[in-house]
């Protein structure tokens, strides 16, 4: 009778709750410090979702685009795509002037990540675009402002392929105009051709021989 | 004294779940700095590619990548930093696409068999370096603009490239040092040539990822400088062409045209 009571006690304070709690913390304390502790690769555990394509290859490096716990910088962003945006055409230069200044406060432009979210469902243009983000202020463009695009789809400015937020070059009313009724084949082609001018009539003696073999020069 | 040993178990768990991760990390890293070593035989065959090339021909001799320039140093295996010495802009934007991404944050290089689209089996474990696409020694962009690509590459837009007029073009030119204006090849239009200053100084941006989205980039910076501007939209937003490798001209036809004619005529009459 006795041993039995205390094999209950014991199986009973054994699996009493707060040691099962201070456990789970432990445990999960370090796994969390030697998971941080080992290589970059081990980090994608911490990912709290889809990478997009263009992020997906380095998403395990976490410090590439987060410090710390700190919201993700314009600064950050421009570190790689300074050229996609080298044209920006929603960039500071509009929205300091005063005719567009207060847009800003019906969507925080000037901020890459209030419309591109990583972790979060992509869409096909490998960024999670709100899909109605031009309506936020041209709304007007589909209701009657413009005939041309009117009773359009609050999305379709850039679902269906016409606009780039980014950079209105190929897409702008003059570009159209100037390049309109053209041959499917240009008269003139225009890829550069590389040059590569060498200043040696026949190649000198290679200078090392040895290191290659292993052994000395 | 259970509380302690519950606390032991935890993190022995922990531990065991977490280890055998960082074990795999640190043997493959061993593996990677293993020394190849060659033949006499293999190095006068590389004597051999090197001597006609742009390399030879500019005086970069084996010092000039295989020596570090203040310790002289012997260098086994240059890394992209070596091709960047000479290759800034070339080097620098392919750390910023996809192909090059990894290095740029300090990662191991990129490989096939990380990728999202199909790759060819045997090519899974292939680094993604400036010579995983280029023969360093032989310096022929020829092959680095096709046949490099097709080694891991093996979606059916790349697999049908063989087939279409861009390749017919291609292969009528014969083996060039490297392909002229006149051909398109895959980095005609995935590493396109940009003119910078008055034009004689070209850049290849190897940023394979630059004019992928959206794609009027691609259809006006690297389309439009053969094709009219409809051609080049109307192929470029058609998915059916693009994965056919523009095996004919478009079927579709974008709205913009039609809506811009409208105000064309407004406007003019």
């Amino acid at each position: 009778m006795a041993s039995r009571s205390t094999k209950k006690r014991g199986i009973k304070s054994f699996v009493n709750i707060q040691t099962i709690i201070g456990s789970a913390v432990v445990f999960l304390l370090v796994w969390l410090i030697a998971t941080m502790a080992m290589g970059t690769e081990q980090k994608a555990i911490f990912l709290p979702g889809v990478s997009s394509e263009g992020h997906a290859g380095f998403e395990a490096s976490c410090a590439s685009c987060h410090d710390g716990f700190k919201k993700v910088s314009n600064e950050t962003c421009n570190r790689c795509h300074e050229a996609e945006l080298a044209q920006d055409i929603h960039g500071e230069k509009k929205f300091r002037d005063i005719r567009w200044a207060e847009k800003l406060e019906s969507l925080d432009a000037l901020t890459c990540t209030a419309c591109h979210g990583e972790h979060v469902q992509m869409y096909g243009r490998g960024v999670h675009l709100q899909p109605d983000l031009c309506i936020a202020c041209h709304q007007g463009i589909i209701e009657g402002d413009m005939t041309s695009h009117e009773g359009f789809t609050a999305d379709g400015c850039w679902t269906a392929g016409c606009h780039n937020y980014h950079d209105h070059r190929a897409i702008s009313t003059g570009f159209l105009y100037d390049n309109l009724d053209q041959a499917p084949m240009l008269p003139v082609q225009t890829v550069p051709e590389i040059l590569v001018e060498t200043k040696l009539e026949t190649a000198p003696s290679p200078d090392l021989k040895g290191e290659f073999l292993g052994g000395g020069s | 004294m259970k509380k302690l040993l519950a606390i032991a178990l935890s993190i022995g768990l922990s531990l065991s779940l977490s280890l055998p991760l960082a074990l795999g990390l640190c043997f493959t890293g061993g593996l990677s700095a293993q020394a190849d070593s060659i033949t006499e035989a293999e190095l006068s065959e590389i004597t051999a590619q090197w001597k006609p090339s742009a390399h030879a021909l500019a005086d970069v001799n084996c010092s000039s990548c295989h020596q570090a320039n203040e310790t002289k140093a012997f260098v086994e295996k240059p890394n992209y930093e070596s091709c960047q010495n000479c290759h800034e802009a070339e080097t620098d934007t392919f750390l910023l696409g996809k192909h090059g991404i990894r290095l740029l944050e300090g990662q191991s290089p990129l490989t096939p068999s990380k990728a999202r689209l199909p790759m060819k089996p045997e090519a899974h474990g292939k680094q993604m370096n400036c010579n995983a696409c280029h023969n360093v020694h032989s310096v022929d962009t020829y092959q680095a603009s096709v046949d490099s690509c097709l080694t891991c590459h093996n979606d059916e837009h790349s697999l049908n490239y063989k087939n279409s007029k861009h390749s017919q073009l291609f292969l009528a030119e014969g083996n060039l040092e490297r392909p002229s204006s006149s051909s398109v090849t895959c980095s005609t239009c995935h590493l396109q040539r940009e003119s910078l200053d008055s034009g004689d100084n070209v850049l290849v941006n190897h940023n394979n990822t630059y004019n992928l989205k959206p794609r009027d980039r691609m259809a006006s910076e690297v389309c439009m400088n053969c094709h009219g501007m409809e051609y080049s939209f109307n192929s470029i937003f058609d998915n059916e062409l693009v994965n056919s490798n523009f095996s004919e001209p478009p079927k579709i036809h974008l709205k913009s045209f039609d809506m811009i004619r409208v105000l064309q005529k407004k406007r003019e009459g």
